[in-house]
């Protein structure tokens, strides 16, 4: 068992220390930007939702893990794709692109060969902190953290996006990136 | 709070440890109403709340240390016979007892109301008032005229010394009891002469005696009193290194003192103590006769209990643990030896007699390992008799209330069964208990009328069964009443109108654990049943139990509570479905049989099959699940659920039994239906693990399937 375990430890991606270099751009980064006092930016964790870039305040995420094997749960709702076990707790997996519009359905990751998709290797399960107990978010792509100023974020006009789930659009250069309310995303 | 977390627990813990042995002593107490007072038991209590007390200061909890200190002061008056015990005084220790339990929880969760303040300072109050009533009593001169050494009795407490008195009052003939131990284990010895001792008669005091006899031992001497006649203790006392002096009273008024016992010489022996020889006889059936009047209620219920984290072992047990260590160091060593000669030879000659070696060294590790898992389980169990205890108390508080007349009955309290468990199933015992006092058993009158004895009974039995345990709660009142219960049923939309006339009796009884059940009808409507056992029946299913009804109009009701005896780990028969791999508690199945698939009929579109001659339904996993189902020509069938109520469970294959951890799935997941929790099987992912006794209520009752979210 214990050799096993450590084949996995080097197998899979170790999301603490991951996250830890993650943190260091963006500490330099804030150093340039002492001249608005006034105004302090906020981190957030950037990631990919078919094709879309969206950003969550960072102290919302506990860690990153690489997506593992999920185990689904028989007739749970269609937005839980499974649960997952880090360090002995079992924790659900939810789905948030048919809540964002961006799929029909929620994608079928675990079964059978043949009845689930397969998931992207860069495919990774944001650990969101939550009071019911943390919950397991799948992306698409982790991309970086990002410092966005209140000023930065452009509340959403008349048309753009469908929910109370999106905070705004935040931008940083040419990029855009969709503020997401994770936890109204969920419910 | 001052203290930190760390020193808090500790402090509750200990508290709780004490509260608890207070709360045994008093119900002791309380059911012995108008017996003459055991001062053993006052004194033990006494102890309890001056522990307490020393406790509380310590830890800066002044609200019990207050408490403490003014239950001790009364119940020093009490031992000192300064006080009487009447009922207002058993009442008052009652009630600081319950003032106790309120405020130490606050302390855990770091709370300070001023409700719980105030409750404590009333009892306070009120235990204050039997001091100013108390009198002194007149000084005897018994003791003066006793040939007791000067020396002695200046060293006699103040309680010691009253004792003796009241022994010297009535009458009973005071002896003192010279002892020589060895120094080794002097302890063993004193304690086994103790407990003869105390079994005919009181000992009044134990002194360490001024001349030690010869130079290797310890010598006692213990004053104490008994009716027991002077032979008789000479033969009792054969064996111990302990001989008898009779300590009379000079013939100024009566002698009371038996005449003519010399110097009893008791054959002195070594101190070795003897096998056997104080092993207390097992608990037995405590049955308690409830006293029934019109006290002013006392408010908050007793559920308020306190979790506690710690557990107290035996030192035997940790012992057993710490051999199973040792003995796996040793294998450890014999591996790494077994690794080096490998490493150093490289030759692969050796490797038959090698590995013939690593072989047995393997078997003995896994055996050792299972030694080692069952003594971490022993550890985890405890006594069911911890929640009986509480559940007297309830018992009577509530008989009292409703002015009936109710003997509370226990069996089996020496069941242990893991600390969990006991801890999750206080609160559903107390709702059944609580249940069958008030709303079960009738009032003396209405009883009378019914030609059943006016004092009813309310009983709780725990049997062992295998590995389960079987708690039984109850009573001869007067039952369910089916018809109530049919026709709130149909008004709450639970069931059907033309189906509710179809309902066996079993199935209509059982309607009262649905929830919404008790909210629709009030209390009083279903005499009396239904108060929330709903939460009772979700309690026990998060233990993986069962929980059954039974009733007889007029007789009785009672409610059946099967549990795993552990939660810890489970042995699990690992299945799979449609592909995917399941646990399922090897407790919850008691058959496996193989079935083909033209073996299934139908009644009424319900799949059933035949298991030697009895009908049961049958469900497949798949379908349950929701899952994509192939057809097959022939499925393994697991058979669960009890007697009564069974049913086939149908799955593809079986992949073996393991023991299993099981996490409960909680958070978001925590309602999931027909799945306890999840476990590792040393797969990448983690393995569902099913709740039986879920899948049992929604295939054999689907009017009660609970909504799919």
């Amino acid at each position: 068992m214990a050799a096993f375990a450590d084949i996995l430890k080097q197998f899979f991606y170790a999301p603490d220390e991951d996250i830890g270099e993650l943190f260091k751009l963006p500490a330099q980064a804030g150093q340039m930007t002492v001249f608005q006092p006034e105004e302090s930016a906020a981190e957030y964790l950037a990631f990919v939702l078919e094709q879309e870039s969206y950003a969550v305040p960072i102290a919302q995420i506990r860690e990153i893990v690489r997506a593992v094997p999920l185990t689904e749960i028989p007739r749970s709702p269609k937005n839980l794709l499974g649960v997952i076990k880090i360090r002995g707790e079992i924790l659900p997996v939810y789905d948030v692109k048919v809540k964002l519009k961006l799929r029909e359905r929620a994608p079928i990751v675990v079964g059978l060969e043949g009845e689930a998709e397969e998931l992207p290797g860069s495919a990774r399960i944001l650990i969101v902190r939550d009071l019911e107990g943390d919950i397991g978010i799948l992306v698409d792509r982790v991309l970086e953290v990002i410092r966005l100023r209140p000023s930065e974020i452009e509340p959403l006009a008349p048309g753009i996006g469908g929910g109370d789930y999106l905070l705004g659009l935040g931008h940083l250069g040419k990029d855009l990136f969709i503020v997401l309310d994770v936890h109204k995303a969920l419910s | 709070m001052t203290s930190s977390p760390k020193g808090l627990s500790d402090f509750v813990a200990e508290a709780t440890e004490i509260l608890d042995a207070l709360n045994r002593d008093l119900s002791i107490l309380d059911q012995r109403r108008g017996e003459p007072l055991d001062p053993g038991l006052v004194n033990g209590i006494f102890r309890s709340s001056h522990s307490l007390k020393g406790l509380a200061a310590m830890f800066g909890e002044q609200r019990i240390a207050q408490l403490a200190h003014h239950t001790e002061d009364l119940l020093d008056r009490l031992r000192l016979g300064r006080l009487d015990l009447t009922d207002p005084v058993v009442d008052a220790l009652l009630e600081s007892f319950d003032a106790f339990q309120v405020v130490l929880r606050e302390t855990e969760r770091q709370e300070h109301s001023p409700d719980a303040t105030q409750r404590a300072q009333a009892v306070c109050r009120k235990l204050a008032q039997f001091s100013e009533t108390a009198a002194a009593p007149p000084r005897d001169d018994a003791l003066d005229r006793l040939d007791l050494d000067a020396s002695v009795r200046g060293v006699l407490t103040e309680y010691e010394e009253h004792r003796l008195l009241e022994n010297l009052r009535e009458g009973l003939a005071i002896w003192k009891v010279r002892a020589v131990f060895d120094l080794a284990n002097f302890d063993q010895g004193l304690g086994r002469l103790n407990s003869k001792l105390k079994s005919m008669g009181e000992i009044l005091s134990t002194l360490p005696s001024a001349d030690p006899g010869d130079g290797t031992g310890i010598a006692f001497d213990i004053i104490f009193g008994s009716r027991t006649a002077a032979e008789k203790l000479k033969s009792a006392l054969a064996g111990i290194s302990a001989s008898l002096h009779p300590l009379l009273l000079s013939p100024e008024r009566e002698a009371a003192a038996p005449g003519g016992a010399a110097t009893l010489a008791v054959a002195p022996l070594p101190s070795r103590a003897r096998p056997g020889s104080s092993v207390s006889p097992p608990r037995p059936a405590v049955e308690s006769r409830l006293a029934t009047r019109k006290d002013p209620p006392a408010e908050a219920e007793s559920s308020e209990r306190l979790l506690t984290q710690t557990v107290r072992v035996d030192i035997g047990r940790l012992d057993s643990l710490m051999d199973a260590v040792g003995e796996l160091l040793l294998i450890k060593a014999n591996v790494a030896r077994l690794a080096d000669q490998a490493s150093q030879s490289g030759k692969p000659a050796f490797g038959k007699l090698w590995g013939r070696e690593l072989h047995r060294e393997s078997r003995l590790l896994e055996r050792k390992l299972d030694d080692l898992q069952k003594g971490i389980l022993e550890v985890r169990m405890v006594p069911l008799g911890q929640v009986f205890d509480k559940l007297a108390r309830t018992v009577r508080r509530i008989a009292r209330e409703s002015g009936k007349e109710v003997d509370f009955v226990m069996h089996g309290g020496e069941v242990e069964v893991d600390k969990l468990i006991v801890e999750a199933l206080s609160d559903p015992l107390m709702h059944l208990v609580r249940n069958a006092v008030d709303h079960g058993v009738e009032g003396p009158e209405e009883r009378r009328l019914l030609g059943k004895k006016p004092r009813g009974q309310v009983s709780v039995r725990a049997t062992q069964r295998g590995n389960q345990v079987v708690i039984e709660v109850s009573d001869d009142g007067r039952g369910l009443d089916e018809d109530r219960i049919r026709e709130v049923a149909v008004r709450t939309g639970i069931v059907a109108a033309e189906h509710a006339a179809e309902l066996s009796e079993r199935e209509l009884q059982n309607l009262i654990f649905l929830p919404g059940f008790s909210t629709a009808s009030r209390v009083s409507e279903v005499s009396g049943r239904g108060v929330g056992l709903d939460v009772v029946k979700t309690n026990v299913s998060r233990l993986s139990g069962l929980i059954d009804t039974q009733s007889e109009r007029n007789q009785g009701a009672s409610f059946t509570i099967t549990l795993p005896e552990t939660l810890a780990i489970v042995r699990a028969l690992v299945v799979s479905v449609s592909g995917r791999v399941y646990a399922v508690p090897l407790n919850a199945v008691s058959e496996i049989t193989s079935i083909a698939e033209s073996d299934v009929k139908t009644v009424e579109k319900r799949e059933v099959i035949g298991l030697r001659g009895k009908t049961i339904p049958l469900a497949r996993l798949a379908r349950v699940f929701q899952l994509p189902e192939k057809a097959r020509m022939r499925h393994f069938m697991l058979v669960v659920g009890l007697a009564h109520r069974r049913l086939g469970i149908a799955v593809d294959e079986l992949l073996g039994q393991q023991d299993v951890v099981v996490k409960p799935l909680g958070g978001r997941l925590r309602h999931t239906v027909g799945v306890a929790g999840a476990t590792d099987l040393g797969d990448r992912k983690p393995v569902l693990v099913l709740d039986p006794g879920a899948i049992i209520e929604e295939v054999v009752n689907p009017e009660r399937r609970p909504e799919l979210v």
